[in-house]
């Protein structure tokens, strides 16, 4: 991984330790979660992904007493099966199980709560994973409005759905944390045709969009966000045409995206496949200062990871569970 | 206090309704005039009120077929702040792009609507609520949707006037879709789809039930909508209180049948008329304005029969 942000480093400090962190911190609630946006009900992936930035720029007590903070609130929202639901009141588990057990990886948290996430994840199965489902869609009369394999499957935002290329790319990134050795024969076939779902879904010409590449014939349009997860989930792959592709998409499309999040995620690629980043730390302080809407916290958590040079959250490694 | 949802008829027993259609030949036109002195005809209770206006926000669209145009969400903004309303919201949760800022950047709602910070919100990540469903058309049962949607006096669907390669079409009563918080259900709503779309659709619009509905027909979407289609124009603002009758009334404008989309045939048995006898048009007729879409082979069977031709005299 080049270090490329070493010209950038000092103003890139400064933002992330003036702003961001204190705005993080600043806006973590009582249960120790974070909503979307500030002062917000807790949930589960905003308090993910601020964790995720925290744990990443851990320095000093007031971090440290944060991410206790989050910890606790993980530990107290998981459901029995051991998934997370993406609101505090719903009954069931959904793709925030990932974005839960990353954020206690990365917080150095490998208790029973990370092995009951991991182990829903290795269980829970996308509605068309099933036989009866890939027998109905040979049988359907629609079959030709979308292009892509029934082969292939990830894993859903919601129980008993379609896979889709982020809750897919978030799986793939948490289970890349633990050694082959700790993964079942199974599991790790799992995990080969889930990221054969990834490049299935891809959008011809590169990059992806939630995961529809062609609807009736026609080449659907990339989106940064899954573009971007589903880049780091195949990092592995670095070497494969289609990850070039991708990559070209992602720097091209940067010039005309003006949003925290795109270009926070676009340099995180951009940054782990040693490539120049686009947005430079001084224009996103820049972006900040002019900015008529309060950014939400996964948008400031985004930013802030952006911003590291080491980038060890894209790098965890689980050594106590077993799947 | 969150706004009383109004009771579930069947046509039988509803009073006639009522949908304008006015033409207009660009945004460029004075939207607000001739917003005003049509949303003023239907004397609309928003007088003290918060009024939550729901645009349809798809993604990057440089040729403005595929979201609602700023200049009719601003349009509508001032037309109900003149009527008297406290507080005019624009809300939206953008089902395909979890990026929303980026698509309201992108559209430049803010050149038109001023700043944004106290009067747009994002849907996907509001605080939600548990809200038990009203009707059992799907499967759905319960949904968690936005408390700011939820508060509101006053929803108003603004929907851009296009075809959808699932749906038929996609009007007011499609674009509650957006409503349904991503961050409870993913980008996207994947399980509305696996609910059955026809019947989430009914389920939502029965739960929220907007009280009206402006239709951006100036420029609309045909073929392959609601994102790969291809540019229509129709030169029409379509609107009324009652979102089963505008979007009916959008499908005849279209040149199809409302009676063969399926979520606009459903939703007419409990939550608004379809049938063209049981809808007073104000401003322009069908007639004047039917502009036939392009519809997927697969949609044929929604195409409203050719007139008979008169025989040939010669």
């Amino acid at each position: 991984m080049n270090d490329n942000r070493i010209p950038e480093d000092e103003s890139a400090s400064a933002f992330v330790y003036q702003e961001c962190l204190p705005y993080l911190r600043q806006s973590q609630n009582l249960d120790g979660g974070w909503g979307f946006l500030a002062g917000k009900d807790s949930r589960v992936e905003p308090t993910a992904w601020a964790t995720l930035a925290l744990s990443e720029h851990c320095q000093g007590n007031e971090i440290q007493d944060a991410l206790s903070k989050a910890i606790g609130f993980f530990q107290n929202s998981q459901l029995a099966d051991g998934s997370w639901a993406a609101s505090p009141s719903q009954l069931r588990g959904s793709w925030v199980t990932s974005l839960a057990c990353w954020a206690l990886l990365a917080s150095g948290t490998e208790t029973e709560n990370l092995t009951a996430g991991l182990r829903w994840l290795q269980e829970d199965r996308p509605g068309d994973s099933g036989r009866w489902w890939r027998m109905l869609r040979r049988l359907a009369t629609n079959q030709n409005i979308s292009r892509q394999s029934d082969s292939y499957y990830g894993w859903s935002w919601t129980p008993g759905t379609a896979s889709w290329v982020e809750p897919t790319s978030y799986a793939l990134l948490v289970l890349r944390s633990l050694p082959e050795a700790a993964l079942s024969i199974e599991m790790q076939s799992r995990i080969r045709i889930a990221k054969q779902m990834l490049y299935d879904r891809m959008c011809p010409g590169g990059g992806w969009n939630c995961g529809n590449p062609m609807v009736y014939g026609v080449a659907g349009e990339p989106q940064v966000t899954p573009t971007a997860f589903a880049l780091l989930a195949l990092l592995e792959s670095s070497s494969r045409s289609e990850i070039e592709e991708s990559l070209n998409w992602l720097k091209k499309n940067s010039v005309t995206v003006a949003s925290p999040t795109s270009n926070a995620l676009t340099d995180i690629v951009l940054h782990v496949f040693g490539r120049q980043v686009a947005t430079p730390a001084h224009a996103l302080s820049h972006n900040r200062a002019q900015d008529d809407i309060s950014w939400s916290i996964p948008e400031a958590g985004w930013v802030a990871l952006s911003l590291s040079s080491k980038q060890r959250w894209l790098n965890l490694k689980c050594s106590s569970v077993r799947l | 206090m969150p706004r009383t949802a109004p009771p579930l008829l069947p046509p039988f027993s509803r009073p006639p309704s009522r949908v304008a259609i006015r033409r207009v030949t660009s945004y460029q036109s004075d939207l607000s005039t001739l917003l005003y002195e049509t949303v003023s005809e239907f004397a609309l209770p928003v007088r003290g009120r918060t009024v939550l206006l729901k645009p349809n926000f798809v993604g990057s669209d440089p040729l403005g077929m595929m979201n609602t145009h700023p200049a009719l969400i601003a349009a509508s903004r001032e037309t109900f702040l003149r009527l008297g309303a406290e507080r005019v919201l624009i809300a939206d949760g953008p089902a395909m792009d979890r990026d929303t800022r980026a698509i309201i950047e992108s559209v430049h709602l803010r050149e038109y609507v001023g700043p944004l910070s106290r009067v747009f919100v994002d849907l996907n990540i509001d605080d939600v609520e548990r809200t038990v469903l009203r009707t059992r058309a799907s499967r759905l049962r319960e949904l968690y949707l936005p408390k700011t949607l939820l508060a509101a006096d006053f929803v108003v669907s603004l929907p851009k006037l296009k075809t959808h390669h699932w749906a038929g079409v996609t009007l007011s009563l499609k674009n509650m879709f957006g409503a349904v918080p991503g961050g409870c259900y993913g980008w996207p709503k994947n399980i509305l789809h696996w609910a059955g779309i026809d019947r989430a659709i009914l389920d939502i619009n029965a739960a929220i039930r907007p009280n009206f509905a402006i239709v951006d027909g100036i420029i609309g979407m045909e073929g392959n909508g609601p994102i790969q289609g291809t540019l229509k124009r129709c030169g029409t603002v379509i609107c009324g209180d009652d979102p089963v009758a505008v979007d009916a009334t959008c499908a005849r404008v279209m040149g199809l049948r409302p009676d063969k989309i399926k979520h606009i045939s459903r939703a007419a048995t409990l939550l608004g008329h379809m049938q063209a006898e049981k809808i007073q048009q104000i401003g322009d007729t069908i007639d004047q304005t039917c502009n036939p879409f392009a519809v997927l082979e697969a949609f044929q069977y929604l195409r409203q029969k050719p007139a008979a031709r008169p025989p040939n005299v010669n």
